[in-house]
């Protein structure tokens, strides 16, 4: 044998014993920030515990449209395999072919999953609900509010932060303020909600709160806002008891994250591997108790303590919004704002 | 050159021509390739993106319609955002001009250390992120900033500072005003100190100085200077956006909203051409106003 006979069998021997370790890797794209801290601590890891082969590289974008923007970069070469984001950009992504669907043979949990975890024309599948909710500061606001009504106190004029169209959370407000002025069926008309968000107007401090809403409603810059639960309950644990979270008694809106398959990416087999596991109800429920978004497989056990930090006591008063539909009027919803709300403000 | 030129007669000079001609290209090439690259290749990619059909929910589709274009200038709402953005931006220009003019002039006059000290004040506010400055103001104007505050203990209602317009504008003067100063010292190099003696000594009293010696002597300094500060008042978004309030609707603000929230890029490639094509009209000014000082 000669010397560099010797040295490639070694080398050879070498790679083949550390291969085996990470023999695929997984390239998750989802939120940065507090997503990413909770999602590797209660999933990710757990994951790469169980399945010692795969490595689950956490890719973090701060939204679901930049995540869109690198998967249409990617398509004829994808980077990414496994995709977490909003399921109106998941529509978008399907509508453009960057995603394959996921059913119940790629995941056996696709079955237990809730009903609105699936929507029509999208291929991925909800992985995590979360719902609007109140904000308040627990030193501006003395006695924690119960309705959506207490955005238009005058009270509290110059001292409330929403977050405005075309972000979401200004979308579902539209919805929920809908129902509550007694519209009717709001993918026909929002009419009632623009008019009675018009009268809110002049309450606003500021229509864009940065960097998020809950910042300045922790620190005092103003005392009511609107926000998403699981940030806000994280956020309220963070904030030496100065930020409140209320589900108002009208209720709420859900938001829906999918998961999602990308199409011809690399590591396809392991990817089905991940998206099994994040579906599973053992998953779902590590994940809920961590940051409190509600779980979208009917089988997980969640404790009592964590259920009531999410919407899931409050089933009956959720309105359902069907993303998809809202995706086609949302101009119009934007319009209306930018028209008849905002301006009333100034 | 005419020493050298009688030391190497005439048959050095063609080729030294030629050989000229050859090393402007060799230099230009690499700026031209990169610009290629760089910045016309994309422009024209988001000219051809303008052209494409935006679905529901923020898909794109490959087509050739001209509905970006034409609803761009049959919607009310955009026509204002133009005169806003385009507004607004001038104001900002022209504050930064009167509060920078002062001090570049004072620079100017300035001599050893204290110019370099000087200088080196005027420049120190770059070291620092525009996204910093800006959360620097949200401190001051805040409801219960210093500034409201102080405005109030006179006895006068305050007036709102921030979320608005007006703090949009206070913001970005501040942050282009060292821009503004070192593009009017640049251009301060005909203002020789003898000619306002010569002026003063004639009888000019300091206001008729300024009015007829000095203020035409620096225009193209504040040519070079309003130029600069314009283009980069159109085109900034983050001081708009964080101290906007979302109630300042401009271009730069918008293009980013439908890219990366409502995910309806051919609007967003539309709107930016637009802000390219008012860049052009704001060079062509620029160029029009150099030739008219000449």
């Amino acid at each position: 044998m000669t010397k560099l006979q010797t040295l490639l069998g070694v080398s050879a021997l070498a790679f083949a014993a550390s291969t085996p370790a990470f023999a695929e890797t997984v390239t998750l794209a989802a939120y940065s920030g507090i997503f990413q801290d909770h999602y590797v601590k209660a999933v990710v890891e757990p994951f790469m515990k169980a399945h010692p082969n795969i490595k689950v590289e956490f890719y973090g974008m701060p939204n679901s449209a930049q995540m869109l923007g690198t998967l249409r970069a990617q398509k004829t070469a994808p980077q990414i395999d496994v995709v977490i984001m909003d399921v109106s950009v998941s529509k978008a992504g399907t509508d453009e072919g960057l995603f394959d669907k996921i059913d119940e043979s790629v995941s056996k949990n696709v079955a237990d999953l809730y009903p609105a975890a699936r929507a029509e024309g999208v291929n991925g599948v909800a992985v995590t609900f979360d719902n609007l909710v109140l904000l308040y500061n627990k030193d501006q606001v003395k006695a924690a509010p119960t309705s959506w009504n207490a955005l238009w106190d005058k009270q509290y004029a110059g001292k409330v932060a929403i977050p405005a169209v075309p972000d979401i959370q200004g979308t579902t407000l539209t919805i929920i303020t809908n129902k509550m002025a007694g519209g009717d069926d709001y993918k026909k008309s929002v009419e009632a909600g623009i008019k009675k968000l018009g009268e809110l107007a002049p309450n606003v401090q500021t229509w864009d709160p940065k960097p998020d809403v809950y910042a300045p409603i922790s620190n005092g810059q103003a005392s009511l806002g609107i926000g998403w639960n699981a940030r806000a309950q994280v956020y309220a644990n963070s904030s030496g008891g100065k930020l409140g979270v209320v589900l108002p008694q009208e209720g709420s809106g859900f938001q829906i994250n999918t998961i999602n398959l990308v199409k011809n990416a690399p590591s396809s087999s392991a990817a089905k591997t991940f998206i099994d596991y994040a579906l599973k109800p053992e998953t779902q429920a590590a994940f809920t108790e961590a940051m409190f978004y509600a779980p979208t497989n009917s089988k997980a056990k969640i404790s009592d303590a964590a259920l009531a930090r999410t919407a899931a006591g409050a089933m009956d008063k959720m309105i359902a919004i069907d993303w998809i539909a809202v995706a086609g009027i949302r101009d119009g919803i934007t319009e209306q704002w930018r028209r008849r709300i905002i301006p009333l403000s100034r | 050159m005419s020493a050298v030129a009688t030391a190497h007669p005439a048959p050095a000079m063609p080729r030294l021509a030629l050989g000229r001609t050859g090393t402007a290209v060799a230099l230009l090439l690499p700026i031209a390739l990169i610009n290629a690259i760089g910045f016309v290749l994309p422009v024209l990619n988001l000219l051809r993106m303008s052209f494409n059909e935006a679905l529901a929910g923020g898909g794109v589709r490959e087509a050739f319609i001209l509905s970006n274009w034409t609803g761009l200038f049959g919607d009310s709402f955009y026509l204002e955002l133009i005169v806003n953005s385009v507004s607004v931006s001038l104001g900002i220009t022209f504050l930064t001009l009167v509060v920078s003019y002062p001090i570049a002039l004072y620079l100017h006059r300035s001599s050893g250390r204290w110019r370099t000290f000087l200088t080196v004040l005027v420049i120190s506010p770059l070291l620092t992120s525009a996204v910093v400055r800006t959360y620097g103001w949200i401190a001051l104007l805040a409801d219960q900033g210093p500034i409201v505050s102080a405005i109030a203990a006179l006895g006068i209602t305050p007036p709102r500072l921030m979320f608005n317009t007006t703090g949009v504008v206070i913001g970005l003067t501040e942050i282009l005003m060292p821009y503004m100063i070192l593009s009017l010292l640049a251009g301060f190099g005909r203002l020789d100190p003898r000619v306002e003696e010569a002026a003063m000594t004639l009888g000019a009293p300091p206001a008729k100085t300024f009015w007829r010696v000095i203020l035409p002597l620096t225009l193209p300094g504040i040519a070079l200077g309003c130029l600069l500060c314009f283009v980069l008042a159109v085109s900034s978004f983050i001081t708009p956006k964080l101290l906007g309030g979302g109630r300042v609707f401009l271009l730069a603000t918008e293009i980013y909203d439908q890219a990366i929230v409502t995910l309806n890029w051919p609007l967003a490639a539309t709107l930016s051409i637009l802000v390219l094509v008012i860049f052009g009209a704001a060079l062509a000014v620029y160029a029009r106003v150099l030739r008219v000082i000449e």
